[in-house]
């Protein structure tokens, strides 16, 4: 078999650390499973805890409530982004550069970054407030209402350029033909909009919603770095609980046992988002 | 392709011609910019300043004087050089190791002829439904009874075996022209000859395209380096980064000089590369 070895490197990488998690995980969920060492074998236990557990319900819904928050506003913003971008200008390459450029910081920049800009009192925002004449110190980070907002807004500023590059991608894909013989037929700008550009952009904005439904699930590194779940686990997602529950109360089992509940919801999405892309692609 | 382009400037100009509001949707676009930029700016001003200060003027924040020697005091009394290092040697040697391994992968199922060929690529495929977040609980387990929690080895080789890099690979390799094979076989070219003296410089697009993907992830990667490495020194700058910030509340100068030490090395090399990496992402977001 000479394409033994060709294969076999991807292979073991694959088995250990992709496929034999999964195995491990459910193992793991029927058992009392400390950072240490396995214990006791509990059967459904954990699955059991879960379902009543008002942490897990919590956290989820924290999480499912930032999808809600920064999908739509994503894929808008992303396509407006990329409007602007694509204008033809002697300016193109700084607009793309300039939306683009925070999706390389480290999450750790980002997030340190905004935390200082926020801070109350002397914080650059505060005081932009203040001079403008906005005399109310906004605790940015432990209201509420305003930590959401923080994170939702760090997040599309952080992430939107991937986004835009890929509606980018779409808008340039579009034959220029069209709107040649729309301009013969004397349509406006906005019909041009409205009846070449949006729906030619449908199928990479179909890609585009998916990806960052499924990314969204995942969010925890912002959230844990600027408002540590806080105010009072207002912003807390589930990643976030699944490692406390790992790491502080040494409970792998049980963590191992809500990455299944995460694991599941994942894998539901990516099997819609992996259809979709085939129909489209036929 | 070069008249396409040119016929179609030409008739972009004409549209710009006829928008009446062209320039104002420039100025818009601008300031959209400017405010993506505020936070970055800010941050390299700051890092500018004399340790300790503070302002309520938030235009003093970009003011003369300026200062260097908060730039000294960070790489020589503190280990955030370290964890730059680290998170550069993370990143080179994973997007090293997935290219070898995904290349090799992808020109088997591409080109060569084996049983169960089409079982094993849908096994490969399957791993595009794992998400890494969700089995990371028991990948620590295994990365622990493997002895590689807390090394560099336990960083790179979980992030190594990127089903997505072979499915992009694979349709590249597919997209070589038959003959050109075809002739390299009867000249008596091995597999491995044919795989790295030919096939592999033909899909240096791809290549291109997934060593910047794997780069990036891995430099921004947070939540394994979090979980797997207890030492400081071992930090990557994600992990590292936020244990020295949070020691500072009001104090402005230092943290930012950190952030700026720690961003301006990747923002030179977007820079350089950024037609590269903007085309990459195009590329790969698609087909992915």
């Amino acid at each position: 078999m000479k394409a033994i070895p060709f294969l076999l490197p991807f292979f073991i990488a694959y088995l250990i650390f992709t496929i034999f998690p999964i195995f491990k995980g459910l193992e793991m969920s029927l058992y009392d499973w400390s950072l240490v060492r396995k214990l006791d074998f509990v059967g459904l236990e954990n699955y059991k805890e879960m379902f009543t557990d008002p942490h897990f319900w919590r956290t989820l819904w924290n999480t499912t409530l930032f999808v809600i928050l920064t999908t739509p506003t994503m894929v808008i913003l992303a396509l407006g982004l990329a409007l602007f971008a694509n204008m033809r200008t002697r300016l193109q390459t700084f607009l793309r550069s300039a939306y683009f450029l925070p999706s390389i910081l480290s999450v750790a920049v980002i997030s340190f970054i905004i935390i200082f800009m926020l801070q109350p009192y002397s914080g650059f925002v505060n005081t932009i407030l203040h001079t403008i004449g906005i005399e109310t110190e906004l605790f940015w980070l432990t209201d509420k209402v305003l930590a959401w907002i923080t994170i939702v807004v760090v997040t599309l500023w952080w992430t939107v350029g991937f986004n835009m590059v890929l509606f980018l991608a779409g808008l340039q894909d579009i034959p220029e033909s069209l709107y040649e013989a729309s301009e013969i037929d004397g349509a406006s700008r906005w019909e041009q909009f409205r009846h070449i550009t949006l729906p030619q952009l449908m199928p990479i904005g179909r890609v585009i919603l998916l990806l960052q439904i499924l990314a969204s699930y995942k969010v925890f590194a912002q959230i844990l770095l600027i408002t540590g779940g806080g105010p009072g686990g207002a912003t807390r997602p589930l990643i976030q609980y699944i490692y406390e529950v790992g790491f502080r109360q040494n409970n792998l089992g049980y963590a191992a046992t809500m990455s299944y509940a995460l694991f599941f919801i994942l894998l539901i999405l990516s099997i819609i988002q992996l259809k979709a892309q085939r129909t489209e692609e036929s | 392709m070069g008249k396409a382009k040119s016929s179609s400037r030409k008739s972009a100009l004409l549209q710009r011609n006829r928008d009446p509001q062209h320039g104002l949707k420039v100025t818009v676009g601008i300031i959209i910019a400017l405010l993506f930029l505020i936070p970055i700016i800010w941050m390299l001003f700051v890092s500018l300043k004399p340790d300790g200060y503070s302002t309520t003027n938030p235009l003093d924040w970009f003011m003369p004087p300026y200062t260097f020697e908060n730039y000294t005091n960070i790489i020589e009394d503190t280990l955030i050089l370290r964890w730059v290092w680290n998170s550069l040697i993370v990143g080179v040697i994973t997007t090293i190791l997935t290219l070898i391994i995904t290349a090799l992968a992808a020109f088997a199922i591409s080109q060569m002829k084996f049983r169960f060929k089409k079982i094993i690529f849908v096994f490969f495929l399957l791993g595009l439904m794992i998400p890494g977040e969700a089995t990371i609980i028991p990948l620590y387990e295994i990365v622990k009874n493997l002895g590689l929690i807390d090394s560099y080895a336990g960083l790179i080789l979980p992030m190594i075996a990127s089903p997505l890099g072979v499915i992009i690979l694979k349709s590249f390799f597919d997209g070589v022209p038959k003959e050109i094979i075809e002739s390299a076989v009867m000249d008596g070219c091995s597999h491995f000859k044919l795989f790295y003296k030919i096939v592999l410089p033909l899909a240096k697009p791809a290549l291109a395209a997934i060593a910047i993907f794997t780069f990036i992830g891995s430099w921004n990667n947070f939540l394994w380096p979090y979980l797997s490495i207890l030492s400081e020194t071992l930090y990557t700058l994600p992990v590292g980064l936020p244990v020295f910030n949070s020691a500072y509340s009001q104090a402005y100068v230092l943290p930012m000089t950190a952030n700026a030490v720690a961003s301006i090395p990747v923002i030179i090399v977007f820079l350089i590369f950024e037609k590269q990496i903007v085309k990459g992402i195009s590329f790969t977001g698609i087909k992915g």
